[in-house]
């Protein structure tokens, strides 16, 4: 369909600049000079044909597919001649997802409750000791549901582990090294130069790269058997571990990086014990989501993202994808970890594990400790 | 349409690319504005071939530079050939000139390895067409520095001095979504989302460019593979693939699909196991008019 007339100059200068700011508006990142482009572009097209102004500013103003349909809306709202004026901002926010009743059968809905973890070894029935030679083996394969006191330090300790491997791997950069490497022949000869004789193979050898970690983990109740023992991991990484961020989920998300870094466990957990809001289903597409939107920058090539959870989602499947699809382009790599996968006969037969098992890069059991030394083999490159 | 673009659309149709409007268009405001082209989609789709395309209807160089991990600076801009600087050191060992006399020596132009950025920038007679291809597979680092390149095509050899490029040239680049661009890079270019085409397009490309197959056989191919790529498969199949597969069944003298030649030439689409699998399931369950219904 072709506009009859085209418009004037001065009114497609204002009308563009107009467009642009509701495409801002919109969430499109638009800047002046993509305005300033998008003037330029129209000045080159047949102004009368509305299907290429369309392609045409859309090449200027659109920089993923992903927009491409927020675009053609307000495309179509602006330019197509309507008398009311365009929405304000807010309104074409993404519409909410809708309510969600919890079909699935929770085995536990409790809150949590952190006032019990610090209580560790009374009552338990486990012999508080060094662990042995022998008594690693056991530790390694014991199942989180039965840890005792004297496991808890096989956590830490393999946390440590894990956490100063990762942060020793190697990328294929090269930076100038004295002994170790390639030779580095720039250098060599620069040396050279002034004494005429190769003296000095100057050296390059591979930079560290610094892998970052971004860790989900689910504290919803079917997850309480694990929770303690999957938070003292967590904790025991995060102070070996500089550049590593932790979020905690339930019905919300919330970041718990900073509190985290405290000189003890106990420490930490008295900290944890302010944030609220673990009752309820779990939301798990819902925080994933929140996270994309509310920390877009975290996520880089040298990251690395893992979900904590038993897939236990009350919230819609097709969300969970979505953003686990977002975070997965913008990661390195992305990674589930489920308890439930360290029982032989576990299927991942609920909706929201089925939608998040073709989203990810390693989908991996976190039962027990045999199950995290494996996992600090996938997060090498 | 504005005349301009339906001249770029003919143009790229006679070198044989089946283009589009969005296409067209794309490449007109890119020459225009003086905007680089950033191409995206899968794999296999023809985003390479814009740039090729474009080098051969503006009679112009293409320059191509393939980004890999890791690639650095030097590898893409400029090297010195240190080895011939090492010799030539070695052979003035006992010459009696000042070492400023002989660095000027070794540092001139006799011993500098241009490489595709600093080759696109010193093109004598007119633009080329510069391909950086695949930039999602170089790092946060090189995009940086392609940034800075891109936005004056201005290059500072310290040992001889700064080179401004007497033909600016027509930048394309290629991403196949393996990782997410930055924002300034793509604020910086004009984007082009090529998806997979439409059964119409693909009957077209597989004429224009595979002589000898015929109309039945050609709307057969274009069906099957517009069903493969609405499954689920590990590996879906472009244009490349169609293309090759056309190819492969002209050399058979095939004239129209049966599940026997499929099975047989199944290798030049599908380059999954399972996926071959799959369909091999299905051609031995007997559902190859499944596949050839649109």
């Amino acid at each position: 369909m072709t506009v009859s007339a085209a418009p004037r100059p001065r009114d497609l200068l204002t009308g563009t600049v107009r467009f642009c700011r509701l495409l801002r508006a919109r969430g499109l990142a638009i800047t002046p000079s993509e305005s300033y482009d998008a003037v330029r572009a129209l000045e080159v097209v047949d102004l009368g044909d509305r299907a290429e102004v369309h392609r045409a500013l859309r090449t200027v103003l659109a920089t993923r597919p992903e927009e491409f349909l927020v675009f053609d809306a307000t495309f179509d709202a602006f330019w197509g001649g309507l008398a009311t004026a365009p929405a304000p901002p807010g309104e074409m926010a993404a519409p909410d997802a809708p309510q969600v009743n919890a079909h699935f059968p929770r085995a536990k809905d409790a809150a949590l409750d952190f006032s019990g973890w610090t209580d560790v070894g009374e009552g338990e029935g486990e012999p508080v000791g060094l662990p042995g030679v022998s008594d690693l083996d056991s530790t390694m394969g014991k199942d989180f549901s039965s840890f005792g006191a004297a496991d808890l330090s096989e956590v830490e300790r393999l946390a440590a582990q894990i956490a100063r491997r990762l942060a020793t791997r190697r990328s294929r950069r090269l930076k100038p090294s004295r002994r170790r490497g390639r030779v580095d022949l720039r250098r060599t000869v620069r040396l050279s130069l002034t004494r005429g004789e190769l003296i000095d193979l100057a050296r390059r050898e591979r930079k560290i790269q610094k892998t970052k970690l971004v860790i989900f983990c689910d504290v919803s109740g079917s997850m309480d058997l694990y929770s303690r023992l999957l938070l003292q991991f967590l904790y025991a990484m995060q102070n070996n571990l500089g550049r590593m961020e932790t979020f905690v989920f339930s019905t919300r998300l919330h970041r718990i990086t900073e509190d985290l870094r405290h000189a003890s466990y106990r420490g930490a957990l008295a900290r944890l014990g302010d944030v609220r809001d673990w009752s309820g289903g779990t939301k798990i597409g819902e925080s994933l989501r929140a996270f994309n939107a509310g920390w877009p920058k975290l996520l880089d090539r040298d990251t690395v993202v893992i979900v904590l959870s038993d897939g236990w989602d009350t919230g819609e499947p097709a969300v969970l994808a979505e953003a686990l699809r977002t975070m997965r382009r913008r990661a390195g790599k992305l990674i589930w970890l489920n308890p439930l996968l360290g029982s032989p006969d576990y299927q991942p037969l609920t909706q929201g594990m089925q939608a998040a098992l073709p989203e990810v890069d390693a989908f991996l059991p976190a039962h027990n400790l045999e199950s995290f030394r494996a996992l600090a083999r996938h997060l090498k490159p | 349409m504005r005349e301009e673009i339906r001249q770029i659309q003919a143009l790229m149709e006679g070198a044989a690319y089946i283009t589009d409007p969005a296409i067209s268009t794309a490449v007109h405001l890119a020459t225009t504005l003086r905007k680089p082209l950033l191409v995206e989609g899968h794999a296999g789709v023809g985003k390479t071939e814009i740039a090729k395309v474009l080098a051969r209807v503006r009679g112009t160089n293409l320059i191509r530079l393939q980004c890999y991990e890791g690639l650095d600076a030097s590898t893409a801009l400029y090297e010195w050939n240190y080895p011939k600087q090492i010799l030539r050191i070695r052979l003035e060992e006992r010459d009696e000139r000042s070492v400023s006399d002989k660095e000027a020596d070794i540092f001139s132009e006799a011993f500098l390895l241009k490489r595709p950025l600093l080759q696109a920038i010193t093109q004598a007679e007119r633009a080329p067409v510069l391909l950086i291809d695949e930039i999602d597979r170089a790092d946060v680092e090189f995009e940086s520095f392609l940034l800075e390149v891109l936005s004056d095509f201005q290059v500072t050899v310290p040992e001889i001095g700064t080179i401004t490029a007497a033909h600016r040239p027509d930048v394309v680049l290629t991403s196949n979504r393996s990782r997410d661009l930055s924002d300034a890079l793509r604020r910086r270019c004009l984007y082009l989302w090529i998806d997979y085409p439409s059964f119409e397009k693909e009957v077209r490309i597989l004429r224009t460019k595979v002589p000898g197959l015929n109309e039945r056989l050609a709307g057969q191919i274009a069906r099957v593979m517009q069903n493969f790529r609405r499954r689920q498969l590990q590996k879906v199949p472009g244009v490349a693939e169609s293309l090759d597969w056309g190819a492969a069944l002209v050399a058979l003298h095939a004239d129209h699909l049966d599940a026997e030649l499929v099975r047989e030439t199944l290798g030049c689409v599908l380059k999954e196991v399972d996926d071959v699998k799959r369909i091999e399931a299905d051609l031995a369950a007997g559902r190859l008019s499944e596949l050839l219904e649109g």
